[in-house]
């Protein structure tokens, strides 16, 4: 029995009343220590379903258990069997995400980057939050450009800041969207293993991607977001050398040449 | 028209000058703070998202409507209307007519305090030019404001949610800083204006520079020079102004250039350094 750390239940979300339907009723789970995969032609749906998971995009329909509280609703029970008002913050920054287009802060530091949220939001001590964010630098290479600013890295390194930015929080799920879509085709390496050595170490993630290399080896799990419909998921050898689906048979025929 | 001896005259009454100057900075400064505060209420009032009659977005039977009264009520927000009527008005009608409406109608029977700021700024003259100017100011500098706010990508409130800030943090930590950096160059162009539109107080009895040189007319017979020399005062306090502030415009700019900053970035990383091998 693995236990489920997201269970998504019906989701739905219509733009224009109804008249994009980006969400069209999706159900999945995802446990812990997962390592999802996400694929899917674009306008699928697939980074709306990211969004949605931390409710950046507010379903129009449906439910998101994160941790057997059901985060789209108003209220929720607390430890003492109370309903409260639901507090999404505390709830969102134990998903961590990772964006196409980085979104570091222009204005500060990469160090302020990445202890900003957990002095303001945490608590946490400033010295410790930076002696923290220091050796999350060294372990993806910059520990040397902390004092820098986002405008003088580049792409890659803007990436594996954005990473370990979301890791200060100490999320129990990545989410990543996109995140080497934006970079030149030599930096994707570096970012990828970064992610790589991050789903080694027993993360759970939920990554939308267009790399399919990545999506085969380091998944467990990959999902096939089309027309806002989950239409297959299942292992990466299952989805990739054996598509049930004529859809995912036609966009995979697409992308592996 | 100029004279030697008509300037050695006004400048007999160079007291008159101190004092008005005085009254025009304590008149700017007080406004700048109030009409700063007004604007900021004002731009977070009207790009706030409260709706409350937003039940009525769907019908009897959980429909979505898509049209219709009901459907308009729903997507009104209230808040914001007040605040876009507001600058709306204000925007729409001249100063003196606001001022002369704060002093003549809206405080008339109030009684204000008659004691005098520094022995000589006359109080019950200067509230209501601050509270009229800043009310004015208020609604421009809203604009400006809400202009900035708009100006920044989404993505920066998307990652600072997405890291458990609240919609308060994410303004005042992430959204607010890069926002007034980039309209830094219009607010030093208000806080300019703000200081020569003060000069319109002085049709209420406030007693700043403009109201020094209708006494110094009134005593010596001379306009030429009384005018000349508050031109001068005038032009020394919004030329520093404007510098000043293109100071703060630089100071904040350290995102933006590629090749870091200049002495403190250098200490910053010789720091950390340090603590790379401390740890």
């Amino acid at each position: 029995m693995t236990d489920i750390l997201i269970r998504v239940r019906g989701l739905k979300k219509y733009y224009n009343q109804g008249a994009i339907k980006a969400l069209d009723g999706i159900d999945a789970d995802i446990n812990k220590g997962d390592v999802i995969t996400v694929i899917g032609p674009s306008g699928g749906g697939k980074s709306t379903f990211l969004r949605s998971l931390n409710l950046l995009e507010v379903p129009t329909e449906g439910s998101i258990i994160f941790n057997g509280v059901d985060i789209t609703k108003k209220k929720e029970l607390n430890s003492e069997g109370k309903m409260v008002r639901l507090d999404l913050n505390k709830h969102r920054e134990k998903m961590g995400m990772v964006f196409q287009h980085f979104n570091l802060f222009p204005h500060l530091s990469i160090l302020d980057n990445m202890t900003l949220a957990p002095v303001k939001v945490k608590g946490m001590n400033k010295i410790e939050a930076e002696d923290k964010a220091i050796a999350l630098l060294e372990r993806v290479g910059l520990g040397d450009r902390a004092t820098a600013y986002p405008i003088q890295l580049s792409g890659g390194q803007k990436q594996r800041v954005a990473i370990v930015r979301a890791l200060m929080m100490e999320p129990e799920v990545m989410l990543f969207d996109e995140p080497t879509s934006a970079l030149d085709p030599e930096m994707v390496g570096e970012v990828l293993e970064v992610m790589k050595e991050l789903a080694e170490s027993g993360m759970t993630m939920v990554v939308v991607t267009h790399e399919m290399g990545f999506a085969r080896e380091v998944g467990n799990r990959t999902f096939f977001l089309c027309e806002g419909k989950l239409m297959e998921e299942g292992t990466p050898d299952e989805v990739f050398n054996n598509p049930k689906n004529p859809r995912l048979h036609d966009f995979l025929s697409k992308v592996l040449l | 028209m100029f004279t030697a001896a008509g300037f050695k005259r006004a400048f007999e009454y160079m007291t008159l000058f101190e004092q008005g100057l005085v009254c025009t900075v304590m008149l700017s400064a007080f406004t700048v703070i109030f009409g700063f505060i007004l604007a900021l209420v004002l731009a977070l009032m009207r790009l706030s998202n409260i709706c409350p009659f937003a039940f009525l977005r769907t019908d009897r039977e959980g429909h979505l409507r898509e049209q219709g009264f009901l459907f308009r009520l729903s997507k009104f927000n209230p808040i914001s209307f007040v605040a876009s009527v507001y600058v709306e008005v204000f925007r729409a009608t001249p100063l003196l007519v606001q001022i002369f409406i704060v002093y003549y109608v809206v405080l008339a029977d109030l009684p204000l305090p008659t004691f005098k700021l520094f022995g000589m700024i006359r109080f019950n003259r200067f509230i209501p030019g601050v509270i009229a100017l800043s009310m004015n100011s208020g609604a421009y500098l809203s604009e400006i404001i809400r202009a900035g706010i708009q100006s920044i990508d989404g993505g920066q409130t998307e990652a600072a949610r997405s890291l458990g800030m609240s919609q308060m943090q994410n303004m005042r930590h992430i959204v607010l800083p890069q926002a007034i950096k980039n309209i830094l160059p219009a607010i030093a162009n208000e806080f300019v204006t703000i200081i020569k539109e003060s000069a319109i107080c002085y049709t209420i009895g406030v007693q700043e520079i403009m109201s020094a040189v209708t006494s110094i007319r009134g005593a010596t017979f001379r306009i030429a020079e009384p005018l000349i020399i508050a031109t001068a005062i005038y032009f020394c306090l919004t030329f520093p102004t404007s510098k000043i502030i293109a100071y703060f415009e630089k100071r904040m700019g350290a995102g933006d250039k590629r090749n870091g900053g200049g002495r403190k970035a250098k200490k910053a990383a010789a720091a950390l350094a340090k603590r790379r091998n401390q740890l």
